[in-house]
């Protein structure tokens, strides 16, 4: 039964945004609109029959992950625990109404369950309850054979909760992944991980330097720019999460940034070829045929990001002086430049609502990155990192409600997540050094 | 008495007689002296036997070099040298190129004989050692090792080659223009404060810069590489203008 709460709707937030900004006029960062947010209760799950180590270990897992990802949801209001009835809740006949509906609490919704499991199997009984309609929006039997999975149940409930209680406008964040190049002695790999950080491993071998990693839009594929140790070249490469890599050739000294059209046909990406003698952003099939260049121009141009209509790229370009963002057509006709503004400005990522372009920008007498959104139709800028170290190479969740991006503020580069108001920054990495991340997206085919 | 007795004094008196008889016959008169012997004849002078003597210089050498034997001789009629040399004129010199080390005798033969001497001639012999010749490969090593081929350097953002730089590739060039056997990576390197994407095109732009100011100079396009390592390889750890400026860079390295 899917519930459609009224309450829920103005937090659609990125909507709103225009409108609370005064005309003309830049902000110092997104506002959050702060209508009642709806109030979540999330009770710890308990033993189902016997508190057995089983069952006491996979609840420990299981009652942390579920809170951080619905924290992280950013869609609630979640009272303290400490607020809480003491009586644990089982199944739905434990619970008692009136209890969550003190002042101190005052919930709309209680999430709760029970686990239960042995050496071979865990059950998952888990519940989501409308406490003023006194109904049940979700019940969910979860069966899994490996106790590690439990931390993947806590994320596919995380996630089903988000759908219901945003009606439909997130399907959560809980489940997805997120690649990042990390370094390790002299080779910089690529690695995938989960959203929260946790289950990190390295998915590319070639002891080169392997960078600005990108996902297909059905997540089957991911392309990135790589050096392997044994070539003096940049090339592009396309490979299959877990799979096959291919090279995608190009002639001349470097290839960068390469980033998947939508519909996961082309390619664009930034060369520097013998007729275009510096950096320009061409486009080309995904096997490297009909390679084309959008802009045969003197200067730098790189990073593009295509629009999720895959009709517009925008891009970075320094030929008004220190680079900038552009947009173009796909064909590269209409060109314009994003941002009236100075400075040094990279890695623009696009809105998966289009509306906005995520990117980093060293701001005129500033001495580092910080992480900028951009309303594409207005140029209107939104400044979401600030204060220590440097914020770069963002990347948007595919929800459109979150952002990863790499920061300083811990000393070396590492990867952090937040909401796209630039609140609930949450350092995902901590050994070696990570860098650009890119969130995946909405699809089946990554498990 | 005896008759033995009779018989012997009977033959001894016979022998006395005899010897008195005798006696008596060297008293005659003594024959003239003989003639005087004539004078012998000067008997004939024997031929002298000849001598000779040999040497060499220098008396070592090495393979395919030449020694000179040198000879003089007395009373020889000829001379014969082994060794492969042979018949040579009484006294003289020759040179030789013995392969390995000989004993050469000179022989002298003439009517008094013969005499002969001999010179030895050592071949040293040369160990077979590898011929020790650097190649433009080592010499441009070490050239870079020594600091003789510099790395030059650039402004903030900017792939704009300086007087100063223009200066460092020329020196640069005339390396790569005499050791030809090399092929030369061009490095582009950037400092740490602006992003990684807009740094491996810059880098990439600051290498092809580089590259094309050599390859005016005359440095063949073939030989040289460029590859943009972005911000990836810092010179010099550290954040300040010290380091950023030895980190914004075209750094030459061998393949």
């Amino acid at each position: 039964m899917k519930i459609l709460n009224w309450k829920i709707l103005p937090l659609l937030f990125l909507f709103q945004l225009a409108g609370i900004m005064a005309q003309g006029q830049r902000p110092d960062a997104v506002i959050f609109p702060k209508p009642t947010p709806t109030r979540l209760a999330v009770a710890d799950f308990s033993p189902r029959t016997s508190a057995n180590p089983e069952t006491l270990s996979s609840l420990e897992v299981f009652n942390k992950v579920l809170m951080d990802d619905l924290q992280f949801a950013a869609f609630f209001d979640i009272p303290s625990r400490s607020f809480y009835p003491l009586k644990p809740l089982r199944t739905p006949a434990d619970i008692v109404y009136e209890n969550w509906q003190v002042p101190t609490l005052d919930v709309d919704f209680l999430a709760f369950g029970a686990i239960q499991a042995d050496a071979t199997t865990t059950v998952v009984e888990a519940y989501l309850y409308d406490i003023k309609t006194r109904r049940q929006v979700l019940g969910k039997r979860y069966t899994v054979t490996d106790p590690a999975l439990s931390r993947r149940v806590a994320h596919e409930f995380a996630d089903q909760v988000v759908y219901e209680l945003s009606a439909g406008a997130s399907k959560g964040v809980a489940n997805t992944k997120i690649l990042f190049s990390k370094l390790r002695g002299t080779e910089k790999e690529i690695w995938m991980m989960d959203y929260d950080g946790s289950n990190a491993e390295r998915i590319t071998f070639n002891g080169g330097i392997n960078k600005f990693p990108e996902w297909s839009s059905d997540n089957k594929y991911f392309t990135y720019t790589s050096k392997p140790d044994t070539s003096n070249h940049w090339s592009l490469k396309i490979q299959e999460v877990n799979g096959e890599s291919k090279t995608i050739e190009v002639n001349g000294s470097y290839a960068s940034s390469p980033a998947f059209s939508p519909d996961g046909q082309k390619i664009a990406f930034s060369a520097s070829t013998p007729d275009s003698r510096d950096a320009d952003v061409f486009i080309a099939n995904v096997d490297g045929s009909g390679m084309r260049n959008l802009t045969l121009h003197q200067g730098i141009d790189t990073s593009p990001t295509w629009s999720p209509t895959g009709t517009q790229i925008a891009f970075i370009s320094d030929r008004s002086g220190g680079p900038q963002v552009w947009i173009m057509d796909a064909d590269g006709s209409n060109l314009r430049r994003l941002v009236e503004e100075g400075g040094h400005c990279d890695s623009p990522d696009w809105s998966p609502n289009g509306r906005f372009i995520l990117y980093s920008w060293q701001a005129p007498r500033q001495w580092k990155h910080d992480v900028y959104l951009a309303e594409v139709a207005t140029g209107k800028l939104y400044q979401l990192t600030r204060d220590f170290g440097a914020g770069e190479n963002p990347h948007w969740s595919p929800d459109g409600r979150h952002i990863t991006f790499q920061g300083t503020r811990s000393g070396t580069k590492q990867i952090f997540i937040m909401n796209a108001d630039g609140k609930h920054l949450k350092q995902i990495t901590a050994y070696g050094i990570n860098e650009s991340p890119s969130w995946n997206n909405y699809s089946e085919a990554i498990n | 008495m005896k008759r033995s007795t009779i018989f012997y004094l009977g033959l001894f008196m016979l022998s006395m007689l005899l010897v008195l008889s005798a006696g008596c016959a060297k008293k005659v008169e003594p024959p003239p002296p003989p003639p005087p012997a004539p004078e012998p004849a000067p008997e004939p002078v024997p031929p002298a036997r000849p001598t000779i003597t040999l040497s060499a210089s220098p008396d070592s050498i090495k393979k395919d070099v030449e020694a000179t034997l040198t000879w003089s001789s007395t009373d020889a009629d000829s001379v014969v040298i082994n060794g492969g040399v042979g018949n040579v004129a009484t006294s003289g010199s020759v040179k030789v190129s013995p392969v390995e080390s000989t004993t050469y005798t000179a022989v002298a033969r003439g009517e008094g004989g013969e005499a002969s001497a001999t010179a030895r001639i050592t071949v040293i012999k040369e160990q077979p050692k590898v011929v020790v010749k650097e190649t433009d490969l080592e010499i441009l090593q070490k050239a870079m090792r020594d600091g003789l081929i510099k790395p030059v350097f650039f402004d903030y953002d900017k792939s704009d080659l300086s007087e100063s730089t223009k200066a460092t590739l020329e020196e640069n060039a005339k390396w790569f223009r005499k050791y030809q056997d090399a092929q030369i990576i061009v490095e582009g390197h950037c400092d740490e404060r602006g992003t990684e994407e807009y740094n491996l095109a810059l880098g990439d732009r600051r290498a092809q810069a580089s590259r094309d100011y050599l390859i005016e100079l005359g440095v063949s396009s073939s030989r040289l590489e460029a590859v943009s390592y972005g911000e990836e390889r810092p010179f010099v750890q550290g954040t300040g203008e010290e380091a950023w400026a030895k980190n914004r860079r075209a750094h030459f390295s061998l393949k």
